[in-house]
């Protein structure tokens, strides 16, 4: 037992703990702040720069060690590196201000991206650039849930959206091919899912039988799903839908004049 | 101020009594300040203020930077036994505006050319030198600041002469080599004409003239000279200015000397001999005082001497009693030696007198312009002036007679659109009103009152039944409600009508325009020969067929410009300058007007400064964007020079010609146009993504593969990106993928793709974009039809593709294309090398005739397609597109059964998918094809939704992937856009615009000297990356003596590789372990990622035990 003496004793500062509990144990290292998140995602290569001691403790703030037969228990080696890394990789922490804060910041801004792309303006069919639409979700105070996923989160804040600013997801142009006989029925059930309707033409070959309506039209692309099933369903796989593009939008540079 | 402007009107039908001039110089050297002498002459603002209050810089930033921005005009009045109209147009010395000095310059006949006595010819001189010399306009110059010489520079008398003299030379060295460049020209144009006729008549005795025809031409004219009255010496600020006629006049009296000598004498190397009483020359070489020194300016130093520096109160007396002055006492008695200064001088030589009558006597009327410019003017481009229609050429002699009748055709050029606030039209401006109209307006105020109570009164009739005593209060309440409409409906007027008006800045060539006349506005595209197909007899207010660039309209209203100040008139007699209010909506930025549609639009207006600053600009508050688009267009309007446009990012981008202008331009935006605030930018730049050859160098050029590679200390680097399961890459860059659900199976190879091929996909997107179209018809079964030109071309295109994919790689690659990506038109490759899998080609449209064997397409050989499409959309590096690869699939299992089982259950009408009998026609077959395609699709969505969703998603999900693993087994880059970029300089900026070149990582392509001049052009790349901030650095760095030009070109490699990191020895020395310092790619990666939210790879913190290691609230 060591005596316990301000002289002998090892203060360490800006200390980040990482916990695990295996075989019933309780196992700490003591890490640097903002260093571990880094380490986990492979931006971080120096294991020194993470780790303030390559000690494994049962309790960092007490200073205590763990025993070495708990360690070879627990973990099968000695090797104390080896043990921390396979703590730092498993273990528990507590996320810093730092870490958490930068995180949010990046989902924000990939949940603007991702609502930059998937929208336009809809008087001008142009897309709205990333910083405007994040200037906009700051404006309505949308804050990031970090165990959401963006994409979900970005399909949200679109609707939020539509009450501050004007925008509108990209419409997707679809062309599809029924047959007569259900194309009538068929294009009453679709008609409340499509914007607009640009094209239609029907076509009437003589030897074969097949009558075809052909539709090109912008819809929204939350209808997808459900008229990809109805035309599935209702024409008995006769019918065919395609994709013309996913999103509708102007090309090229325009000048204002 | 009225009888003025009768005054005015009268002269404005005196053509010859006109003149038309501007003023212009490089910045700081006293243009407006000047001008506020010559204004102050007319009375319109005082004397004392000229110079202080700037009277032509209305806006507020032009009046707290001390610079102007715009041109703006205004008429003055001069009498020297004859009276003059003089329209004086104030213009912008900055570099950013020399759009407005062009504007200014086209309306003139002539140009006062100030230059500062301390600083000399300076970069700008140089160049409003040239745009009134390309213009054809008559300079005269004024030599101002002479006080300075005095007053800081502490020179001698005799010393200022010389350095006057000097500054003389430079001027005049700047207009001959101007001329000299202008002969040699021409020169080399009758060179090459005679040439031709040369090989015509084949004339074997050719003799060569090396004369160069610079002696035949007779320049004189051209020069400035004192004696020849077109120079005159000013300190506008002290209001002092002379021409050496003044002197010459004094002294012939004094001296008894013909004043005609001493004006030849009075400048140059010539003095007077005391004793003989005679004029000798040499005064140099003797080493007396030139006569200038002796005669005139040692008595402006004495003056400047007793008043400035000494304050001798009794030699200033006397001198202003010699001078026969008055000066008031108060002036006398001012602590401020420059009052007194400037009171003895502007009565002793004005400077308004000198200026003017100079202009007068040397500028031209608007009646004597010359035949040469007004064929400039008329032919637009490359056009020659024979080549105009018949008709067209008769309005020259309109031009030249420049005649004020009714009968000759109205000509009018708009050189710009000034947005003007309502309030300061005429017609809008508060005036006291007349008796009878206040009268008027009681009437109408007392009847509406009646009406009010009336109201009133029966809508209370009823209470006033209960309650009797109501009704009398009643009356008050009601007079204030009425007041309160009032006010009401007068905030709505003035409202809608705080909104811009705009004037155009114009002049008249010929004829008289009027109020209320109907003329033509023809756009500067409008071609005079397609209006005069129309049969004869067409009068202008004929409803007008759609002419391109032609609109009809009325002239609504006419100003005479006055400062900042609008002045209503009704009609405008040739050679004025003068404002059209009421025209926005037909002129965007510059027109003609005519009363004859056989008028030619006049020649664009020569910019010196095409705009090259790029920022992008957005509204603070989203929900303002329409807000700001309309501001945008309004800008647009506005400034001659600034461009906006849309990108196809959304972002709306202002271009301007340099930082003060883009200044000026976002605080026009903000207060006046748009009225919101905005927030600006750099603009998005855009990255291509592609995949290179493995490189035989590494980065410190030595071979890679001889050397062995050092153990990396500590960064091992991650094989391969860590590639999840289930994808299996072979050593030769194969990717094989499963499909979640195990029944399909994808190889991808990615290809780089040869730089021409994908030069060559670039050129040809129209192509390849019809031939999608083709396989899409083809694949409903109906034809496109494709007319014999665009065939041609295809079949051109696939020849060169062709011969671009040379080798045992691309062996048959061209036919076995299966789509172009991303969008199906973009410049990669899809290439289909399955074995045993045949489909129909994309040049299926040229095959149409041959009856080639039937090609089948398999089932789910779209989700394929579309997986391509979102792959090459946006890459594995930072989601930018992809350009110039080619993905080859070599592999494409299917274990699926589902088509076999679910046969049954399909349509009974449709044909069972079996391989189709080879004597059924072809088109039956395909109507079999695509049934089938239909069904399986179906079958397939609907037989195979297993818990892993659809299973065409499944396979497109699949195909992304393994494209994008392909991508990253091979060495990728990224490409950056470029820049080719021409600069102008001259010799002695080259080394420092170099400078700023390399560090912006340009690359010169050449350098040539321009004939003539001593300007030099560089042609150079730039990536776009890199070029914000580049003109304005260029600029600074040369002191302006540098303009760059940009245009975008290409796409090209980075060099770099953005995912190195050092692995031999050499590359340690060289770069060190983090190897941060020189790779561009990644700093270009990291950038793009981090805007777009992806994951970079950063440290939050680099060093873990350099934190701050106190908590927040300490």
């Amino acid at each position: 037992m060591s005596i316990f003496t301000p002289t002998n004793q090892i203060r360490l500062t800006n200390v980040a703990v990482v916990r695990m509990k295996k075989g019933g144990k309780r196992f700490e290292i003591a890490c640097y702040k903002n260093k571990v998140m880094s380490w986990r995602s492979g931006a971080e290569k120096d294991l020194d720069e993470v780790l303030q001691t390559n000690t494994v403790f049962v309790n960092v703030s007490k200073g205590q060690v763990a025993k070495k037969d708990d360690l070879s228990s627990a973990f099968g080696t000695e090797d104390l590196t080896e043990i921390c890394k396979q703590i730092l990789a498993k273990g528990e922490l507590q996320v810093s201000d730092r870490e958490r804060q930068s995180q949010l910041e990046q989902m924000f801004r990939d949940i603007a991206t991702i609502v930059a792309e998937k929208c336009v303006n809809p008087e001008t069919k142009r897309p709205y650039t990333v910083s405007l639409i994040e200037r906009a979700m700051k404006d309505i105070h949308f804050s990031v849930k970090a165990n959401k996923s963006t994409k979900q989160q970005a399909l949200e804040v679109i609707k939020q959206l539509q009450q501050s600013i004007q925008i509108q997801r990209a419409h997707m142009r679809l062309r599809f091919v029924l047959p007569a006989r259900d194309g009538k029925r068929l294009k009453e059930k679709l008609r409340p899912l499509i914007k607009t309707v640009e094209n239609e033409d029907f076509d009437e070959q003589l030897e074969m039988v097949y009558l075809f309506i052909v539709q090109v039209c912008l819809i929204d692309p939350g209808c997808f799903r459900d008229i990809d099933e109805l035309i599935r369903c209702e024409t008995k796989g006769k019918g065919t839908l395609e994709v013309l593009s996913l999103k509708d939008v102007e090309e090229g540079d325009e000048k204002l004049e | 101020m009225v009888l003025h402007l009768e005054k005015i009107i009268a002269l404005q039908k005196k053509t010859s009594c006109i003149r038309n001039l501007c003023i212009l110089a490089h910045v700081d050297h006293g243009k407006t300040t000047l001008a506020d002498s010559l204004v102050a002459s007319n009375g319109i603002i005082s004397s004392r203020l000229a110079g202080k209050l700037r009277y032509l810089d209305s806006r507020e930033d032009e009046q707290i930077r001390g610079i102007t921005m715009k041109s703006s005009a205004i008429s003055l009045h001069y009498t020297t036994g004859n009276e003059y109209l003089i329209n004086l147009i104030d213009s912008p010395g900055h570099v950013d505006f020399s759009s407005e000095v062009s504007t200014a310059v086209r309306l003139c006949d002539g140009a006062i050319i100030v230059v500062d006595a301390v600083e000399g010819v300076c970069p700008q001189t140089q160049v409003v030198l040239r745009q009134a010399w390309l213009e054809n306009i008559r300079p005269v110059l004024v030599i101002n600041k002479i006080d300075r010489l005095i007053v800081e520079l502490k020179l001698t008398s005799q010393e200022a002469f010389t350095h006057l003299q000097k500054i003389l030379e430079q001027v005049n060295a700047v207009t001959g080599s101007l001329f000299t460049s202008k002969v040699l020209e021409e020169r080399a144009e009758k060179d090459a004409e005679a040439q031709s006729s040369c090989t015509e008549n084949s004339s074997a005795d050719q003799v060569y003239d090396w004369s160069a025809g610079l002696e035949e031409t007779d320049d004189s004219d051209l020069y400035f000279s004192p004696d020849r009255g077109n120079v005159v010496f000013a300190s506008a600020i002290d209001g002092w200015g002379f021409r050496i006629h003044q002197f010459a006049e004094m002294y012939s009296q004094k001296m008894g000397i013909r004043s005609s000598v001493l004006l030849k004498t009075l400048w140059g190397d010539f003095y007077l001999n005391a004793k003989a009483q005679k004029i000798m020359k040499g005064a140099q070489s003797k080493g007396k005082k030139p006569l200038f020194v002796q005669l005139v300016l040692d008595n402006i130093w004495s003056m400047y001497d007793a008043v400035v520096t000494r304050r001798d109160k009794e030699k200033v007396e006397k001198m202003v009693t010699s001078l026969g002055l008055k000066v008031m006492s108060r002036d006398l008695r001012h602590s401020d030696p420059k009052v007194l200064l400037s009171a003895i001088c502007s009565q002793w030589l004005p400077v308004s007198q000198a200026v003017l009558s100079m202009v007068c006597e040397k500028l031209p009327c608007p009646a004597e312009i010359s035949a040469e410019r007004v064929e400039k003017l008329m032919s637009v481009g490359a056009r020659r002036f024979d080549s105009l229609p018949e008709k067209t050429q008769e309005l020259k002699k309109a031009f030249l007679d420049c005649s004020a009748d009714d009968t000759a055709p109205v000509i009018v050029f708009v050189s710009k659109m000034f947005a003007v606030d309502s309030k300061a039209l005429p017609q809008n401006k508060q005036r006291p009103l007349t008796q009878e109209e206040i009268s008027q307006r009681r009437e109408l105020a007392r009847q509406r009152h009646a009406e009010r109570q009336a109201a009133n009164q029966s809508a209370e009739s009823p209470r006033s039944a209960d309650a009797g005593g109501t009704s009398t209060p009643a009356g008050p309440a009601g007079n204030a409600l009425c007041a309160q409409t009032e006010a009401l409906s007068v905030k709505a007027a003035v409202e809608e009508e705080s909104k811009e008006h705009f004037v155009a800045f114009a002049r008249v060539y010929s004829g008289i325009i009027r109020k209320g006349q109907k003329v033509f506005v023809l756009g500067p595209k409008y071609n005079p020969s397609l209006a005069l197909r129309l049969p004869e007899g067409c009068s202008v207010a004929d409803v007008l067929p759609s002419i391109p660039h032609m609109a009809c309209c009325t002239v609504d209203r006419l100003y005479l410009l006055m400062g900042r100040e609008l002045e209503d008139l009704d009609e405008v007699p040739s050679g004025n300058v003068l404002g059209i209010g009421g025209m926005e909506e037909f002129i965007l930025k510059s027109a003609t007007i005519s009363t004859s549609p056989a008028c030619p639009p006049f020649t664009p207006l020569s910019f010196e400064a095409t705009p090259i600053v790029r920022v992008a600009v957005e509204p603070k508050h989203p929900s303002e964007m329409p807000k700001l688009v309309r501001g945008m267009r309004l800008l647009n309007q506005a400034d001659p020079c600034a461009e906006v446009l849309i990108q196809e990012t959304g972002e709306h981008v202002l271009v301007t010609a340099g930082e003060v202008h883009l200044q000026r331009c976002l605080d026009d935006l903000r207060e006046r146009f748009a009225k919101i605030e905005i927030s600006v930018s750099e603009p998005i730049i855009p990255f291509r993504e592609t995949v290179i050859r493995p490189p035989k160098m590494d980065m410190v050029n030595e071979d890679l593969g001889k050397q062995q590679k050092v153990a990396v200390i500590h960064q091992v680097k991650e094989e391969q990106m860590k590639i999840p399961e289930g994808v299996q890459v072979d050593s030769t860059g194969l990717v094989t993928l499963t499909t979640s659900n195990k029944m399909a199976t994808v190889g991808v190879r990615a290809i780089p793709l040869p730089e021409e091929v994908t030069r060559l996909l670039e050129d040809n997107v129209e192509l390849i974009r019809t031939m999608e179209q083709f396989s899409l018809f083809a694949w409903e079964d109906k034809t496109l039809d494709i007319n014999q030109k665009i065939l041609e071309n295809i079949q051109d295109f696939k020849v060169k593709l062709e011969s671009n994919l040379q080798g045992h790689k691309w062996r048959g690659a061209v036919e076995h294309i299966w789509a172009f990506g991303p969008r199906r038109f973009g410049p990669n490759i899809l290439l289909n090398n399955i074995e045993g899998y045949r489909r129909p080609s994309v040049w299926q449209c040229l095959e149409r005739e041959k009856e080639t064997e039937r090609a089948e397409i398999r089932d789910f050989d779209n989700s394929i397609v579309s997986g391509f499409q979102l792959a090459t959309l946006s890459g594995p590096m930072c989601e930018e597109p992809l350009m110039g690869v080619c993905f080859s699939v070599e592999t494409w299992d299917m274990k699926i059964s589902v088509p076999q089982a679910q046969q049954d259950s399909v349509d009974e009408d449709s044909q069972p998918s079996e391989p189709n009998n080879d004597d059924q026609s072809e088109r039956s077959d395909m109507h079999e094809t695509s049934s089938n395609r239909s069904r399986s699709r179906a079958e397939a969505a609907g037989g195979s939704v297993d818990c892993y969703g659809p299973f065409s998603g499944q396979l497109i999900a699949a195909m992304k992937d393994t494209c994008r693993y392909a991508f990253q087994a091979k060495p990728q880059r990224l490409m950056a856009a470029m820049y080719t970029c021409e600069i102008m300089a001259t010799a002695e900026v080259l080394g420092r615009m170099y400078a700023v070149l390399s560090k912006r990582e340009g690359r010169v392509l050449q350098e040539e000297m321009k004939e003539g001049t001593d300007m030099f052009i560089i042609k150079a790349v730039l990536p776009v990356a890199e070029s914000f901030g580049f003109a304005d650095e260029i600029r600074k760095r040369t002191s302006g003596l540098a303009s760059p030009q940009l245009v975008f070109s290409h796409w090209e490699v980075i060099g770099s590789d953005p995912f190195w990191v050092p692995t031999t020895e050499e590359e340690y020395l060289h770069f060190g372990e983090k190897a941060d310092s020189a790779n561009q790619a990644l700093k270009y990666r990291n950038a793009v990622r981090r805007r777009k939210g992806l994951y970079v790879e950063e440290k939050l913190v680099e060093h873990a035990e350099k934190q701050r290691t106190l908590s927040k609230n300490k």
